[in-house]
């Protein structure tokens, strides 16, 4: 899921990181998923187990929203229009939504993992 | 991984001491009613109520039990789901961590619940106590109830047991006599039917809201067996400290425990799982209670109908009336609770087996009423109503439950000698004033399965 990133690098140094945000506004605007009505969150790629699994543990209300901008930015996509402004994503609502479920799981995941190859030393 | 606080205070002392804990030799010779070891002291720490008996061994067990079953719960279903998310995810830990933690030190967790209550139970070896006492406390007070486990888990497991009680006839019918005699609170079913719509109750949150009621210190009764008293109050004392005295209210609490009224009546619902009938009257409330009376369990072992000894009917008075019967399995109960109790002869096998087994039954207690009895079978059923009464309060399975529920209900706990001395007492004439009451008042017959068989209530010569 994590492709190597600067984010936490910058985040931890406030001046770096007001330094940078304008940058990031500006970037993650041009991206352009804002304006077909995406959130950050709906570009994850769902082939995965994990990411499947968080799917599904989004509450009702959730999900049914992400299947709705899916299927808009679809249609947008294919006709090759864009939405109207006050139909895009404004950055205030493009918020996380499916990545802190994620990372639940992929704690999860680790944990099981680090308990399966634990060494006990006996004292 | 294993430096986490939780684990790290108690695991090298229990890990050190584990292989010195088999040379402990100091085991009691044979138990008798009078054993101290077998009474509980009963003290509070940190406001929470503690039975212990201290028998010396290497292992130890310790209970907790909340008030919280079937006919306390304010919505179908929450007192299973409940019992489920015990020892799932904390705040500080994983259900998986949990788990893993329980298997390195050696030991069983596990909950199950009845009409009255949830129990949660933990078994260790004996210098495990600190841990188990942290996770105990830690369930109570601080599970996580995430939504994704209550998906993914617990109505799964719920689902799976709503199958298992309706694939078994018998269990079907004494919970439908239980409606019948005291509609709701102790008539609530132990598991919601398959019918039972009890998803739109259920969340998460509800839960969570429910369980802090639940778990709340004047809620919960501790009962332990075989630690030392000094160390399993110290113990309690530290970490149930930050347990709520009591619940916040909310929509999701408690339903106040209104006391039971017997009803009566009858019930048939058609199954193609199997045959039962379930005929029951009022019975004896639990030891310790104003409606206890010893003479409805000594009846039910006189009645009895499920053999003690193997390749023999042996003298209870159904297994003979029904011996004819192959195809039909009897058995009478006397179930008790906090405040009342139900007296149950439930039969199960082959539809016209049941229908003609049923009658014989019925008037076998007729005939009890009458005083048809042998003294010789009175004073076989007394000492057998003793072996099983004494066996129940010694046996760790059922003894804990019954003392933490006695100290919950504000009676006192489970004392053996007691027990005894009031089965002991019981008279012929007392046996057969119960049976003759069970005759003149109103019965709750349920039946389930092939209905074109099964006798009505009024068949059997019963009042219903």
């Amino acid at each position: 899921m994590s492709a190597p990133s600067l984010t936490s690098y910058i985040v931890k140094r406030p001046w770096l990181k007001r330094w940078m945000m304008p940058i990031a506004n500006w970037y993650t605007d041009a991206a352009g998923y804002r304006r077909l009505g995406l959130k950050a969150d709906d570009l994850i790629p769902e082939e995965s187990e994990v990411v499947q699994t968080a799917i599904k543990r989004l509450p009702p209300k959730e999900a049914y929203d992400r299947v709705f901008r899916i299927r808009r930015a679809f249609q947008c996509s294919v006709s090759h229009t864009l939405l109207p402004a006050n139909e895009q994503t404004k950055a205030a609502d493009d918020v996380e939504y499916l990545s802190p479920i994620i990372r639940e799981i992929e704690k999860e995941q680790k944990e099981r993992a680090d308990l399966d190859s634990l060494v006990v030393k006996r004292r | 991984m294993l430096s986490r606080s939780s684990l790290s205070r108690n695991a090298p002392r229990a890990l050190q001491k584990q292989c010195s804990a088999a040379g402990i030799n100091s085991r009691r010779s044979l138990a008798s009613a009078a054993t101290p070891g077998l009474q509980y002291d009963v003290t509070e720490a940190a406001g929470v109520k503690l039975a212990n008996r201290e028998i010396a061994g290497p292992t130890a067990t310790l209970a907790l039990v909340a008030k919280a079953g079937p006919r306390y719960q304010p919505f179908p279903g929450f007192s299973d789901a409940l019992e489920q998310f015990a020892f799932k995810s904390t705040l500080k830990r994983s259900a998986l961590r949990i788990n893993r933690e329980v298997e390195l030190l050696g030991g069983e967790v596990s909950s199950t619940h009845s009409r009255e209550n949830v129990v949660l139970k933990a078994k260790f070896l004996s210098n495990d106590l600190p841990y188990f006492a942290e996770l105990l406390a830690e369930v109570a007070s601080q599970s996580k109830f995430a939504a994704h486990e209550l998906n993914e888990v617990v109505i799964k497991h719920l689902k799976l047991r709503q199958q298992a009680l309706a694939a078994s006839p018998e269990q079907q019918a004494v919970d439908a006599a239980h409606v019948l005699a005291f509609h709701r609170g102790l008539g609530e079913s132990i598991t919601p039917s398959t019918t039972t719509p009890f998803e739109k109750y259920l969340s998460a949150e509800a839960l969570a809201e429910f369980a802090q009621q639940a778990y709340a210190k004047s809620n919960i009764a501790l009962v332990g067996s075989g630690s030392n008293s000094a160390d399993l109050s110290k113990w309690v004392g530290q970490f149930f400290k930050e347990l709520p005295s009591s619940g916040s209210s909310g929509q999701y609490q408690l339903h106040p425990g209104t006391t039971s009224k017997y009803h009566g009546g009858e019930q048939r619902i058609s199954s193609k799982a199997g045959n039962a009938v379930a005929i029951a009257f009022p019975g004896s409330a639990a030891f310790g209670t104003s409606g206890y009376k010893p003479e409805a369990s000594v009846l039910a072992a006189l009645l009895g109908g499920e053999t003690t000894i193997k390749w023999t009917p042996g003298f209870s008075l159904l297994a003979q009336a029904t011996q004819g019967f192959s195809q039909a399995r009897v058995s009478t109960k006397s179930h008790t609770y906090s405040d009342a109790g139900l007296f149950t002869i439930s039969l199960s096998g082959k539809a016209d087996h049941v229908a003609s087994a049923s009658k014989n039954a019925v008037d076998a207690l007729k005939k009890v009423a009458a005083g048809e009895v042998a003294s010789e079978d009175i004073k076989k059923a007394v000492a057998l109503a003793k072996f099983r009464a004494l066996e129940s309060a010694q046996n760790l399975e059922t003894g804990l439950e019954a003392t933490g529920s006695a100290l919950l209900s504000g009676g006192k706990p489970y004392q053996i000698g007691e027990i005894a001395q009031s089965i002991d007492a019981v008279t012929e004439a007392q046996v057969t004033d119960v049976a003759k009451n069970f005759l003149s008042g109103k019965a709750s017959v349920a039946s389930v399965g092939d209905l074109f068989q099964l006798p009505y209530g009024e068949d059997l010569g019963l009042t219903v």
